[in-house]
């Protein structure tokens, strides 16, 4: 197959050089910005850096990582941050599933809910955290004097550690639910109609064909959509710095905002970075696996 | 018939005349019995009508409520905005106005605006070239296409810490260029992952059928694809650009006084002077503007941008 030409290369190596040309500066820009800093990352993680002292004279190995893990608050903040995740995506994933089996099912409205749906999700999280913080204001917010008007007594939404995890993960869930819900609705937009014909012919029920057709066929974008969603809920941290900034105590103390605060409140860059570079391994082999899952479905 | 129709008015009638009609029409037994299947697939159908809408419409007030409730605290006057339990107070824009006369907030959205549309303007070009020759050639496999994806997925706070020290002895902390270098490691690899999509599919056909009649792969590229790919990379460019507009760790850490981008002069707004909830909520209606408004031009792009391109 290989065709010589003018400048001695094949067909396919003229291609190859092509690409590589494209590549290049796209490539070289992701080199300095993103994998050069990550380097950096892990360099400063091995010195004593320290914001009163912000130089790399002194090298200390592994001791950055050695007092991360020796670090009282931190299990507690990897356990909320646990806890934050899993329920924001569970929640998340029951709503968003009763959403999108229900748009897919009206044909009247549904570009008007859709776009309502659509909306949390372009807007600032900033905006959220504030929008929310507003509106649950114990003695001045609407949401208490709402339920007061049914006989409620006011609730302290961001005063109480119980009460305060579950506020920022709901007010997560109303920004973040359309995602699933939107996902889930492509998803079952492009599933076959064949079997659920041929269910019908054999006379199933609606509950039975969701469970014997719908959730197998939809198992890739289900799982593509938790995977996401993980990833991305392990991020978090606008949210939590406008909402509560960690508190109660350490009631919302997720992993991000705790190593914002080590670095810029702790000063302590170095081990801020340790624990940035296990951050960095946990995201890096979700990331993995969904990528090999998302291929493995081509 | 009369029994028919009365089945319908009470529940407790309704079981009655169903035994008067059973006792009764014994020969057109067949017959009520279909009657009675399909009121139950009447009672069905609505029911799978009523159920979907009933879930949405809660769910979009869910929604809707809260952002309508910001708007009138921005409409409303400072003090009555307060009052519990509300009072409707004299809509007027004059918070719209005092935030941009009394406040800086024409400096935080200038800087936001510039920094969005620089970062943009730059990662779209370098990720269109990307993004092509992944689609095309496939150039650098697999690996090169993880690398993209985890460059995306990173948590903004594992970057920011060598980014404010590499900034600091570079002097770009507290500038408009270091924060767009910033915000170029989240729209770089969010767009050059989000365009392979855009490049595969008929437009591939397209170019193929040029190449054919004797065009250069960078004249197919230009003449063909480009535009075919426009309203697409457009699309991309616009989902890049409310992606650094929304953004708020690297401004918190990386700006000062003088560039700091919206959302942290939102933030930080509520220390000024106690909060100030008419004038915070028109600030923030302001911030969401952009996006609404862009918002119903997005939405065939949108599932596309947020699945990375797993999902069409």
């Amino acid at each position: 197959m290989s065709v010589a030409t003018a400048d001695g290369l094949t067909l396919a190596g003229r291609d190859r050089r092509f690409g590589l040309l494209l590549t290049a500066p796209g490539l070289l820009s992701l080199l300095i910005v993103i994998t050069f800093p990550l380097f950096f990352t892990l360099y400063t993680s091995v010195h004593d850096y320290t914001l009163l002292t912000p130089n790399y004279d002194t090298f200390v190995g592994t001791e950055n990582y050695q007092e991360a893990l020796d670090e009282e608050y931190l299990p507690g903040s990897l356990w909320v941050t646990t806890k934050f995740v899993l329920a924001s995506i569970v929640i998340e994933f029951i709503i968003g599933f009763a959403v999108a089996l229900s748009l897919h099912a009206t044909r009247r409205f549904g570009s008007i809910y859709y776009l309502i749906l659509l909306a949390p999700l372009l807007i600032n999280p900033v905006v959220v955290g504030l929008l929310w913080r507003m509106l649950l204001h114990s003695e001045l917010g609407i949401v208490n004097y709402t339920i007061g008007l049914v006989g409620i007594s006011p609730v302290s939404w961001l005063g109480d550690a119980d009460v305060a995890f579950w506020t920022v993960v709901l007010t997560d869930i109303w920004h973040q639910v359309s995602f699933m819900a939107i996902l889930l609705v492509a998803g079952l937009a492009a599933l076959p109609r064949e079997p659920y014909e041929a269910a019908r012919m054999d006379g199933a029920s609606t509950i039975r064909c969701f469970i014997h057709i719908t959730l197998p066929l939809m198992r890739p974008v289900i799982a593509v959509a938790i995977l996401l969603r993980l990833i991305f809920a392990i991020k978090t941290f606008d949210i939590i710095f406008i909402m509560t900034k960690g508190g109660p105590g350490t009631a919302t103390d997720l992993i991000s905002y705790y190593i914002y605060r080590a670095a810029f409140f702790g000063l302590d860059v170095g081990r801020a970075s340790a624990m940035a570079a296990g951050l960095l391994v946990i995201i890096l082999a979700l990331t993995a696996y969904l990528y090999r899952y998302m291929n493995s479905l081509k | 018939m009369r029994a028919w129709m009365s089945r319908d008015t009470g529940k407790r009638g309704g079981c009655r005349e169903r035994s008067f009609c059973a006792r009764v029409d014994v020969d057109e037994g067949m017959t009520a019995n279909s009657r009675g299947t399909m009121r139950k697939r009447g009672r069905l159908k609505f029911l799978s009508w009523l159920l979907p809408h009933g879930i949405l419409v809660v769910f979009s007030a869910v929604i809707v409520l809260p952002l309508l409730w910001l708007l009138r605290v921005a409409l409303t006057d400072k003090k009555t905005a307060y009052k519990i339990p509300p009072e409707w107070g004299q809509a007027s824009f004059d918070n719209f106005v005092e935030i941009f006369t009394g406040y800086p907030f024409f400096s935080y959205f200038l800087n936001s605006a510039t920094v969005a549309l620089g970062a943009t303007v730059i990662a779209l070009p370098l990720a269109v070239g990307l993004a092509y020759a992944f689609a095309r050639y496939n150039t650098g496999g697999l690996p090169l296409r993880l690398f993209v994806l985890s460059s995306q997925m990173l948590p903004p706070v594992i970057l920011v810490l060598p980014l404010f020290t590499l900034f600091l002895k570079a002097s770009l902390i507290n500038t408009l260029p270091g924060l767009i270098l910033a915000h170029m490691t989240l729209s770089l690899p969010f767009l050059a992952w989000l365009l392979v999509a855009f490049f595969d599919g008929e437009v591939a056909t397209l170019e193929q059928a040029a190449r054919t009649d004797g065009a250069t792969r960078f004249q197919a590229l230009v003449r063909i694809t480009l535009p075919v790919a426009a309203p697409g990379i457009l699309a991309a460019g616009l989902l890049a650009f409310l992606l650094s507009w929304n953004e708020f760790l690297y401004a918190l850490i990386l700006s000062g006084p003088h560039t700091n981008t919206l959302p942290v002069g939102l933030s930080s707004f509520q220390t000024h002077r106690g909060v100030d909830i008419a004038l915070l909520s028109a600030a923030t209606i302001c911030a969401i503007l952009p996006a609404m408004v862009l918002l119903p031009f997005l939405r065939r792009y949108l599932i596309k941008g947020l699945s990375l391109g797993a999902l069409k």
